[in-house]
């Protein structure tokens, strides 16, 4: 118990002081999320809403596949990265194992899998009046689909929060294609845990908290979203 | 040319016959009826006009583009936006300038005296007040055919009287407007009776 009152007073200390450490793996967790969730929405989210609205052979499959890639473990994702990043792997040429990137390109394969499968839940729900009044108000394809977006809106920025919630604290591919290699590919969730192993607990907890509290903003505003959305 | 020709019309859902109209011609700027029981295919029917419904069997030919005709739903949609927002919808899709566009759609909002309302969110709004922004925003685009599924439930009869007037002034545009009962006197020439 005193280890870990000590622990959350160290971990105080290293956020009000903005240990060094734990600021660059706090930013680099931040943009890789960022940079995963961004990629994944713009092929995510017109690929979910084609889906929910256009039929088409095995559609129901697409969206089984796509919901099943949702539950993949992080550790599968990263060993798949890792195999295709590898020296021998197909994209091995391109040299970016053990770089942010890698990171990126693994945390893309996890967020679009939620981005699609939710955004394609929130848009497949909507009242079917919403497509018919557009139509028959003259919209064009294009205005339609962002009418579609509009009406899906707290769906679809849930589907984003959830992905980014998923990226930031994803352990299993930062580790494996990243490397945990120190003011390159660190990030949050790795130097938690490295720092936790090596018995610095204060900083591994400051970690911790620093992707708690993340956590509980995204999840804050989850929260306002979804009260919103019943008002 | 007609606004549009029906013949042998037909439309099957899960076996039965849900709308069946042997044959209707309507023409520029002629106000058609369609009158019918509950069940008898009105809606469906208008659903095929209006382009909404494709998987019929007989000839229906629409001779208007599908920018020119609207269709509002006897429990209209509004989008989760202000009223202003919904009734400019039509026009913004048309490519017409803010300024022209907010004009045009305070005028019908005006018309339908309902102006006040137009900075309230839509989905806030009573039946009979949501009833009246869809009908704004549906004749705002000025249609050559207006596709009206049952204008005047939830109406109330100011809100009816008002509906009937606006119907009156538009002399060049086709209407078929859906009934269970007959409508208000002058809002139609004929009518056309499904049997269901």
């Amino acid at each position: 118990m005193e280890q870990i009152s000590e622990g959350v007073r160290e971990a105080f200390r290293l956020v009000i002081t903005a240990d060094p450490l734990v600021t660059s793996a706090a930013v680099r967790t931040v943009w890789i999320s960022l940079l995963a969730v961004l990629s994944a929405t713009m092929i995510g989210l017109p690929l979910g809403t084609l889906i929910a609205r256009k039929p088409f052979p095995g559609r129901r499959l697409v969206v089984v596949l796509f919901r099943t890639g949702m539950a993949v473990p992080t550790v599968f994702i990263g060993i798949l990265c890792y195999a295709l990043f590898s020296r021998r792997g197909p994209l091995g040429p391109l040299e970016l194992l053990y770089s942010p990137w890698a990171i990126v390109s693994g945390e893309f394969l996890l967020a679009l899998p939620i981005v699609l499968s939710i955004s394609h839940g929130a848009v497949k729900s909507l009242d079917p009046r919403v497509a018919e009044t557009a139509f028959t108000l003259g919209a064009g394809p294009l205005r339609r689909w962002i009418t579609d977006l509009s009406e899906a809106r707290v769906g679809v920025t849930l589907a984003v929060l959830t992905a980014f919630a998923r990226c930031v604290t994803e352990l299993g591919i930062a580790m494996m294609v990243g490397g945990n290699i120190k003011d390159r590919t660190r990030t949050l969730a790795t130097a938690t845990a490295l720092e936790t192993g090596k018995g610095e607990f204060g900083r591994g907890l400051a970690m911790g908290l620093i992707l708690l509290a993340i956590a509980l903003a995204v999840t804050g505003f989850m929260g306002a979203l979804s009260r919103e959305e019943r008002d | 040319m007609p606004t549009l020709a029906i013949q042998d019309l037909s439309v099957t859902k899960n076996n039965a016959v849900i709308c069946a109209a042997n044959e209707l011609s309507v023409e520029p700027g002629e106000r058609v009826g369609i009158l019918g029981a509950n069940g008898s295919g009105k809606t469906t029917l208008l659903r095929v006009l209006a382009g909404l419904e494709r998987d019929y069997a007989g000839r229906c030919n629409v001779n208007v583009t599908g920018r020119e005709r609207v269709y509002v739903h006897q429990t209209p949609f509004l989008f989760q936006s202000s009223v202003l927002a919904n009734v400019t919808y039509g026009l913004r899709a048309r490519g017409v300038g803010r300024i022209a566009r907010l004009t045009k759609a305070t005028e019908w909002l005006e018309r339908f005296g309902i102006a006040h309302l137009k900075h309230a969110r839509a989905r806030q709004l009573s039946g009979g007040e949501r009833k009246r922004v869809a009908l704004a925003r549906a004749l705002a685009v000025e249609p050559e055919l207006v596709l009206l599924d049952e204008p005047f439930a939830e109406l109330d009869e100011a809100g009816a009287d008002t509906l009937v007037a606006i119907l009156a002034e538009l002399r060049e545009t086709t209407l078929l407007i859906a009934a269970p009962v007959e409508l208000p006197q002058g809002v139609v020439g004929r009518e056309y009776r499904l049997s269901g």
